[in-house]
């Protein structure tokens, strides 16, 4: 069940990109594919999405960047976590538990 | 904070880097997207096409991510703006003071600076200005002169004519016509001009054409007009037929041939032109006075200019000018006209008169204004250092007082440059907000002082830029804005690296000890400046009571005055006579007035006719300083309240043949050393004719002021004007009995009901006219007078807050001392000493400061010494009390500290 961009959650995309990026700084591509992974291919980002999100977060000092190679020999730009990233992540994964929690418990009472 | 403020760099002036760098990012996502497709087996093409379609436009994702960008940005930076707002107001006394001297330092000094420029400084608003000279002969001239400025109409001819130094010279002569007739009779300024004044000066038209050359060939032959653009619009609603009809100048039609270009209201700023004339017409304009069709060279009326060839400096065309002006001055002296006008003894100082060239924007209200605006803006500029001053005390004791908040928000997590972000937008915000109130501020005092200075038609058209001039507001608002980063700031930085512990454990804040010892040394910065301008106050204020309180001489209080001139309505000499007859018989029957006065020459308003004497004593001699004279009425000693020391005064019989004079007693001392002046004779030099001494004195009068109130009383002498030949305009002095002003409608209505072809000009009472003579020393004394108070009170200010901080740092010190059996006057003592030393510091560098710069001002000052030690003694008693009691306050506070519980809370 491929989901577009608008069905995503506030915060969700946030959350994914930190997620993605815990293991190992990616490019662009790496993020979305990394995502498609974790997520059972249930979320596929496309670009007119996960660009703006990358620079938003850039800017509010969760990512850094910077220039390497990639796998087909090209200058590609590649983001990893800073220490508020992680920071962020953490709080807001437990966030997103507790809501999903939330969830979980409302939608099966009957 | 520095990755943060280049990423907002980029995204402002960056775009391209990068939009570049964002291209290639996305370049490389569609090959990886593509290489990813050709792996599962599609065609290159296909894999491209498929990646682009994957991507949904290159063109929309960049245009989001900077969209993202920029709305980040604005984001935090509205947030600050937000949170530095309520920081500020939650403070308010600390935001007002701020506020307020921020205010006051911008305010005050952009408002008097462009003060200065626009009435002193700016040049003429024609082409290249700076080329512009006002040409004009230096030394004793020898006859009739209309002013320091003038040569005579000959003089230009010959200048003009045989020059090198420029690559045109024009003239000009004001004068004061009536314009309409009837009810709509006005009189208004106009400026007789000669053919090259429009084109040398570069000046164009909005309508019409201006005044040629040929417009000024030959004697009355011309009468056209051109309207200044201003009085176009006011006058005759900017009609734009209002060119090819007829107005009537002084009763004569003259056709408006056109409307000068916005903005040019003739050569002499501050007195704007309403109307320019070929001075070919000045017969017409200035009835009974020529000096253009007669030739004379002993009469110098119009201001010569000159504009320089390019490349030539003033001085070198001063010189190049000298060799013509000396032969000229060699044939005036062989002619019978100065021969008649001067002795002897007169001809080697007349033969060294020279050329001066004047810069072209000059004239008699610059020359008045220019030392009191200079001084002005100089006691601004204090006021500005003063108040930078007290804002970095401000700020440096908000920084102190934060260092607590500082170190609790750094043990939570924030980042130093979170606050230094902070900081810097509160600081902005602070000077901005300043900044705004300083410059409305500014725009107001600007229009209300130039209300004050001119005369009211004048201010009206003299234009008061909303925003002033660029340079100053730079400089003033930098000034500000650097005080308030730096010392807003400084503490901040060294806050924010500040032992978290040591400052949550210390609560008198063991990190600021160096804060402390800058904030006492602006406090003593802040009180000698104090000192400077309060003895500034006292030399203005009490300069202001000593002309005011000497006065004239004679009473002016119950004094109404005003002016007429029936010759503009084109009335004959005997129907001017008739007139004022009439009129002075008319005046004395209305109710109220006890007595009526006539002068053809106005008292205390800055000039006089003067000319130079002869009779058989003092044959001879040199000419130095000719008296002053004046026609007057029968009535006028009575009325002014001047008393008759010998002989009579006027009366209505005094009509001719035989010539009377009532001199003041300077002029017998003068002209009659040692003998009794009842009955001695002179005569009144005259360039166009021999006289003989036909005067005879039937009246002494004691002296009393003529021109200002400045001057020591000059030789004088009255004729009766009914004894005159020519009659021109007239000043009328009305003494009543009640409040003058109540008189002032009846007097119109009276007025017109006598003649209403004649306006009424300049209506006043003698208090007001007063006033407005003094109105130079009353700004400067008035404003250093606030500027004083308010500084003085911000020194205060500053003095108690240095002193309360430095007791509070000091609780557990003096709880120690206390319960080691110190008692309370120790303690007060202790802290006074330190306020004192303060205080003496201050005052000591003021005093020094004051005494340098005193001799800057003598020559504004009346009746006292500019090292007055009486006016330097009060202002120092008076800030030495008020500062002291602001440091005894918190002196006295530490004398009730309670040693236990001092000890406990630390």
């Amino acid at each position: 069940m491929p989901t577009t961009q608008s069905d995503l959650l506030q915060g969700t995309l946030d959350l994914l990109i930190l997620k993605a990026l815990t293991l190992q700084e990616l490019h662009g591509m790496g993020v979305s594919r990394r995502i498609a992974q974790i997520t059972g291919g249930t979320f596929d980002v496309k670009a007119g999405s996960l660009f703006p999100a990358l620079h938003r977060m850039e800017q509010a000092g969760w990512l850094t960047s910077s220039w390497g190679e990639s796998e087909t020999n090209r200058r590609a730009k590649f983001y990893a976590l800073t220490k508020a990233g992680k920071k962020q992540l953490h709080t807001e994964s437990e966030r997103w538990g507790r809501i999903s929690l939330a969830m979980a418990t409302a939608l099966r009472t009957t | 904070m520095i990755r943060r403020l280049r990423a907002l760099w980029n995204n402002v002036f960056r775009r391209k880097l990068l939009d570049r760098d964002l291209d290639e990012e996305l370049q490389a996502y569609l090959e990886l997207v593509s290489a990813e497709k050709m792996r599962e087996g599609v065609s290159p093409e296909e894999a491209y096409r498929a990646a682009r379609r994957d991507t949904g436009g290159v063109e929309q994702v960049i245009q989001s991510v900077r969209d993202v960008r920029v709305g980040v940005c604005l984001d935090r930076l509205l947030q600050d703006v937000r949170y530095g707002v309520r920081t500020l107001a939650k403070n308010p006394a600390f935001t007002l003071v701020a506020m307020a001297t921020l205010a006051l330092g911008i305010g005050a000094n952009t408002a008097m600076f462009s003060l200065l420029d626009q009435v002193v400084l700016r040049l003429l608003p024609v082409r290249d200005p700076e080329q512009i000279v006002i040409v004009r002969e230096t030394g004793n001239h020898y006859g009739n002169t209309f002013g320091p400025n003038t040569i005579s109409w000959p003089m230009f001819e010959d200048l003009r004519d045989n020059n090198q130094a420029f690559s045109g010279m024009f003239c000009r002569f004001p004068a004061t016509v009536t314009i309409g007739y009837g009810d709509r009779a006005a009189q208004i300024s106009a400026e007789l001009v000669s053919g090259s004044y429009f084109p040398i000066l570069g000046v164009g038209t909005a309508l019409g054409r201006t005044i040629a050359p040929d417009d000024n060939a030959v004697p009355d032959s011309r009468p056209v007009v051109v309207l200044s653009h201003s009085f176009w619009r006011s006058y005759f609603d900017g009609d734009r037929t209002v060119v090819g009809r007829t107005i009537d100048l002084n009763s004569h039609a003259m056709t408006v041939i056109g409307v000068a270009q916005p903005g040019f209201d003739g050569v002499e700023m501050g007195v704007p032109a309403k109307v320019f004339v070929p001075i070919m017409m000045k017969t017409e304009m200035t009835p009974h006075s020529d000096g253009l069709k007669d030739q004379r060279r002993r009469l110098s009326w119009v201001t010569a200019y000159g504009r320089l060839k390019p490349g030539v400096s003033l001085e070198q065309a001063q010189l190049s000018l000298q060799p013509l002006m000396h032969s000229i001055l060699e044939m005036e002296v062989q002619q019978p006209e100065f021969t008649r006008s001067a002795t002897p003894a007169d001809r080697e100082p007349f033969l060294r008169n020279r050329v001066e060239l004047l810069p072209g924007s000059e004239n008699e209200l610059r020359e008045d204004m220019r030392k009191p605006l200079w001084l002005l803006v100089g006691l601004t500029g204090a006021v500005l250092l003063l108040a930078c001053a007290n804002l970095a005390n401000l700020l440096l004791a908000r920084a102190t007082a934060r260092e607590r908040e500082f170190a609790v928000r750094l043990a939570i997590g924030a980042s130093r440059a979170r606050i230094i972000r902070q900081l810097l937008t509160e600081s902005l915000l602070l000077s901005g907000a300043g900044a705004a109130v300083g410059l409305a501020l500014a725009f107001l005092t600007d229009r209300i002082l130039l209300r004050i200075y001119l005369p009211a038609d004048a201010a009206a058209e003299f234009v008061v830029s909303p925003i002033p001039d660029g340079r100053v507001l730079a400089f003033v608002v930098g000034a500000m804005l650097l005080t308030s980063l730096v010392f807003g700031l400084l503490p901040a930085v060294r806050g924010s690296r500040t032992e978290i512990t040591v400052a949550l454990k210390d609560r008198s804040g063991a990190a600021s000890a160096t804060g402390i010892s800058l904030r006492r040394m602006l406090v003593g910065v802040q009180v000698a400046l104090s000192l400077l301008l309060l003895v500034g106050a006292g030399l203005f204020v009490r300069t202001l009571r000593n002309l005011d309180s000497l006065g004239p001489g004679f009473p002016t209080d119950h004094l109404l005055t005003f002016r007429i001139d029936p010759s503009l309505n084109g009335y004959s000499d005997e129907q001017t006579k008739s007139f004022y007859e009439r009129l002075n018989v008319n005046l004395q029957t209305m109710p109220g007035v006890t007595s009526v006065g006539f002068s053809a020459m106005p008292l205390l308003k800055g000039y006089a006719w003067q000319n130079a004497v002869l009779g058989k004593d003092f044959e001879g001699a040199p000419i130095e300083e000719q008296p002053i004279l004046s026609e007057v009425g029968p009535g006028y000693f009575a009325t002014l309240g001047i008393p008759i020391l010998a002989g009579r005064a006027f009366t209505t019989q005094d009509a001719g043949p035989s010539k009377y004079a009532v001199v003041n007693e300077s002029f017998a001392r003068q002209y009659f050393p040692g003998r009794n002046p009842i009955g001695q004779r002179f005569g009144l030099v005259d360039d166009m004719e021999p006289v003989s001494p036909d005067i005879e004195v039937i009246g002494l009068i004691p002296d009393r002021k003529y021109r200002d109130l400045r001057e020591t009383p000059p030789a004088q002498a009255y004729f009766p004007y009914l004894q005159g030949v020519h009659f021109r305009f007239m000043n009328i002095y009305l003494r009543t009995q009640a409040d003058p002003r109540h008189f002032e409608n009846e007097l119109r209505e009276r007025m017109r009901q006598f003649d209403p072809h004649v306006p009424l000009d300049e209506l006043q009472t003698m208090n007001e006219q007063i006033g407005f003579s003094l109105r130079t020393e009353r700004l400067v004394a008035g404003l250093s007078a606030v500027f004083g108070g308010l500084a003085t009170l911000l020194a205060v200010i500053g003095l108690y807050g240095v002193t309360a901080y430095t007791v509070m740092r000091r609780t557990r010190e003096i709880g120690i001392r206390m319960a080691l059996g110190a008692i309370r006057s120790n303690v007060i003592g202790m802290v006074m000493r330190e306020v004192l030393i303060l205080i003496g510091a201050g005052l000591a560098a003021g005093f020094s400061l004051a005494l340098v710069l005193a001799n800057l001002v003598r020559s504004q000052l009346f009746g006292l010494n500019p090292r007055d030690p009486l006016t330097f003694v009060a202002s120092a008693i008076v800030l030495a009390v008020a500062a002291g009691f602001a440091g005894f306050i918190p002196a006295l506070r530490a004398s009730y500290v309670d040693p236990t519980t001092a000890l406990r809370n630390e």
